[in-house]
């Protein structure tokens, strides 16, 4: 409502920068917010190449049998005898398996309708005590 | 250098706030900071109950060379939020394998309930499309759980 018409506006000739430091932090917190740093961790496997298959000697091998209800029949080569064990208690067997046999590889055969958790239970105690040949099968009849 | 008096003028004043000038730059520091370590996740997690395994490593590569293939408890396959038979699975790994210059990792995320039958299906098929490397992802073990059991 000025009468008399003096204009004093006066128009700022830079940016405005008053407003950078809360579009910085409101960015910022969008980012802390939004980060998902990798975390993701499993038991590594390599498999074979395809038509890739090795001989073994049947005295090298740890035939270890997960049946449905998580029990795992060990088998040594050839050998006929069963001992049925838990998964916790393969880590124990193996450390002695390999220090009397270091070519020993464990082929963990699964059931088909043995939830995969026995397979990584049994896996994780073979990673645990170091094993580096594993062989991963379904159980056939 | 003549003073006259003989002694000095103390004229230094501590201000009495903190020094809010380099606010800014800090923030601006921290944005680019974060915005350079974000990585979005390019699929959405199924819901899956988790394996869980005390020798779990955490996974040697890159995040944009990880694939993860989700198996749900009922044996559905889940690449890319997008469901997969077990057939397909190989048309649809192998190329993302080869794009990836045969440095593509699979990260099996499998419900801890699933029959086996299924993930050595899936081995099957991965197998055929010439991928080597594969992680069973599972989550970290707490060594009380694993005493309770």
């Amino acid at each position: 409502m000025s009468i008399l018409g003096n204009k004093k506006r006066k128009v700022s000739d830079g940016v405005p920068m008053s407003s950078t430091a809360d579009i910085a932090f409101l960015l910022l917190i969008f980012f802390l917010v939004t980060t998902t740093f990798p975390k993701d961790k499993g038991l590594s496997i390599v498999l074979p190449e395809p038509g890739e298959e090795a001989q073994v000697s049947q005295k090298n091998i740890l035939h270890l049998i997960i049946q449905p209800s998580g029990i795992v029949d060990v088998k040594r080569g050839e050998s006929q005898q069963v001992v049925q064990m838990r998964a916790s208690e393969i880590e124990g067997l193996w450390r002695q398996e390999e220090s009397q046999n270091p070519n020993m590889i464990a082929a963990v055969k699964t059931h088909p309708d043995a939830p995969y958790k026995y397979m990584v239970d049994v896996l994780d105690a073979l990673k645990s005590a170091n094993a580096v040949r594993v062989s991963l099968q379904i159980l056939e009849d | 250098m003549s003073i006259k008096g003989g002694g000095f003028k103390k004229s230094a004043e501590a201000s009495q706030e903190v020094p809010t000038s380099s606010l800014a730059d800090i923030a601006f520091l921290l944005l680019i900071f974060f915005m350079v370590t974000t990585v979005f996740q390019t699929d959405r997690d199924r819901p899956i109950e988790w394996t869980e395994a005390q020798a779990a490593q955490k996974i040697d590569e890159k995040q944009k060379n990880i694939l993860n293939i989700w198996m749900e408890q009922n044996g559905t396959v889940f690449i890319n939020d997008q469901p997969h038979t077990m057939e397909q699975v190989t048309t649809v790994v192998a190329p993302l394998y080869a794009a990836s210059e045969r440095a593509l990792v699979i990260s099996i995320r499998g419900d801890r309930e699933v029959p086996y039958r299924f993930i050595d299906q899936l081995q099957t098929a991965l197998v055929a499309a010439g991928v080597v490397r594969v992680v069973f992802a599972t989550q970290l073990e707490q060594s009380i759980q694993r005493e309770r059991r």
